[in-house]
């Protein structure tokens, strides 16, 4: 393996026994003139998050436009308002959050305006303005924005180039294919987290996410057989949460669009219940959808979107998942209940009783 | 003999938990971890 040394420019060759790949992933950027130009920031390592942040320190930065409305574009939305920006945020599908069914989703761009951020939605980016090489505005295919500072949050991809080059085999969306013990396709060369694939325990196929929940794990998993032990990673069912503005956002297994893909018939409810016991103080709204198999009764996703105390009850969705359970079988899961913590119901129990009615 | 030598590329969440993992497991066992940017473990 050679080595460029950054610092002092040396270039050497490194000998291993056993290599581990785990560069990561790479934001996408579009390939658009203007796009390189200053003030247009991706935050995808910390450098480029405290570049972002020294744009905004430097002040003179009025309108921030946020292209991109997954859970980094909208946490930078609010992290702009928060700054105290005129925000605008563009997105080419009809709600931000694609993660989630555009009914979740529709919760999820109302929370984001009536935190103030200005929503252009079913709007593809088509290009940037720039002036001395600073951007100044940004062009969709319906308008042009005038802007300060743009930031970027399209999605990432495998950091795979050198894996590639090496001739490690690749999967899905250009990212490492590995076995159960994280071992890639050539002897020696093991990889984990965001430049590897991983596999959909409700799907069944192989899958990629780029999660730091996902990279600990399998970077666990491939340091315990390169230490002598044995681990297998047995995949995962798509679980990740995000907080925007007042509103927590969570999601776990397949959700309609993949459930098109996969031929596969479902049944859906959305409840809306309380975070806590409905008379207790503080109790707040959490809107809960579930998703389960016509006929079978299997669980296959469920989302979340309410205030504080709603995101983490995704975890119960998550293990019902990871367990295989049906819907039915979760009305008798036995979770807590006290008045400061859920109504007697819990939420995503409820939701799940609705979808049994429909099967 | 020489010690075994495990060289991971990337020093963040997934390359410094199998470092970690496997030095626990392996105490004898060498290993180099590559970063490209100034910062490791800094994400989750
Ligand atoms: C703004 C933001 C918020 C996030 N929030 C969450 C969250 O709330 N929950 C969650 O689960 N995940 C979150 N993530 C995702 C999470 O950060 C990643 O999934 C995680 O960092 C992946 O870890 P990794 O080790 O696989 O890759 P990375 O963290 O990308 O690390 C790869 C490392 O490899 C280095 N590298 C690459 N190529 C080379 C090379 N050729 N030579 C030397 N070094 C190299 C890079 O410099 C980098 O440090 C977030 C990501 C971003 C950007």
């Amino acid at each position: 393996m050679r080595v460029r040394d950054l610092q002092r420019g040396r270039v050497a060759w490194e000998a291993y026994d056993q290599l581990v790949i785990a560069t990561g992933a790479v934001p996408i950027c579009p390939d658009l003139p203007g796009a390189d130009a200053v003030a247009v920031c991706g935050v995808n390592t910390l450098q480029s998050g405290i570049e972002l942040r020294r744009i905004l320190d430097d002040g003179g930065a009025k309108r921030g436009v946020v292209v991109g409305g997954g859970y980094i574009g909208l946490e930078m939305a609010e992290a702009l308002v928060r700054r105290g920006l005129e925000v605008s945020l563009i997105d080419r599908s009809p709600e931000v959050m694609g993660t989630l069914d555009d009914d979740m989703g529709q919760l999820v761009s109302q929370a984001l305006r009536d935190f103030g951020v200005t929503l252009y939605l079913e709007e593809a980016l088509t290009g940037f303005e720039t002036k001395g090489g600073k951007v100044t505005g940004v062009v969709t295919d319906k308008r042009s924005l005038p802007v300060d500072i743009v930031v970027l949050g399209l999605g990432v991809r495998p950091n795979t180039a050198l894996a590639a080059a090496a001739g490690v085999p690749l999967g899905g969306k250009g990212s490492i294919r590995v076995n159960g013990r994280m071992e890639t396709g050539m002897a020696g060369i093991w990889a984990a987290g965001d430049c590897a694939e991983s596999f959909h325990l409700v799907s069944r196929r192989p899958f990629y996410i780029a999660l730091g929940t996902v990279a600990n794990r399998q970077g666990r998993v491939a340091g315990i057989n390169l230490g002598g032990g044995y681990a297998t990673f047995p995949g995962v069912v798509g679980t990740a949460v995000t907080k925007i503005c007042q509103v927590e956002v969570a999601r776990t297994g397949l959700q309609e669009k993949e459930l098109g893909v996969l031929g596969i018939e479902w049944e859906s409810a959305v409840i809306k219940s309380r975070t806590k016991a409905g008379y207790f103080p503080g109790a707040g709204e959490i809107t809960v959808k579930v998703l389960a198999e016509r006929g079978s009764g299997r669980l296959l996703g469920g989302q979340i979107v309410g205030m504080e105390g709603s995101a983490k009850r995704i975890d119960t969705l998550a293990t019902c998942l990871h367990a295989g359970l049906t819907v039915e079988e979760m009305i008798n899961l036995d979770l807590g209940y006290a008045p400061p913590f859920s109504p007697v119901w819990d939420p995503v129990v409820t939701a799940a009783r609705e979808v049994v009615k429909k099967l | 003999m020489a010690k075994e030598r495990l060289v991971i590329i990337g020093g963040d969440a997934a390359g410094m938990s199998a470092a970690s993992q496997a030095k626990r497991r392996n105490t004898d066992l060498e290993i180099v971890v590559f970063e490209r940017s100034p910062h490791t473990s800094f994400s989750a």
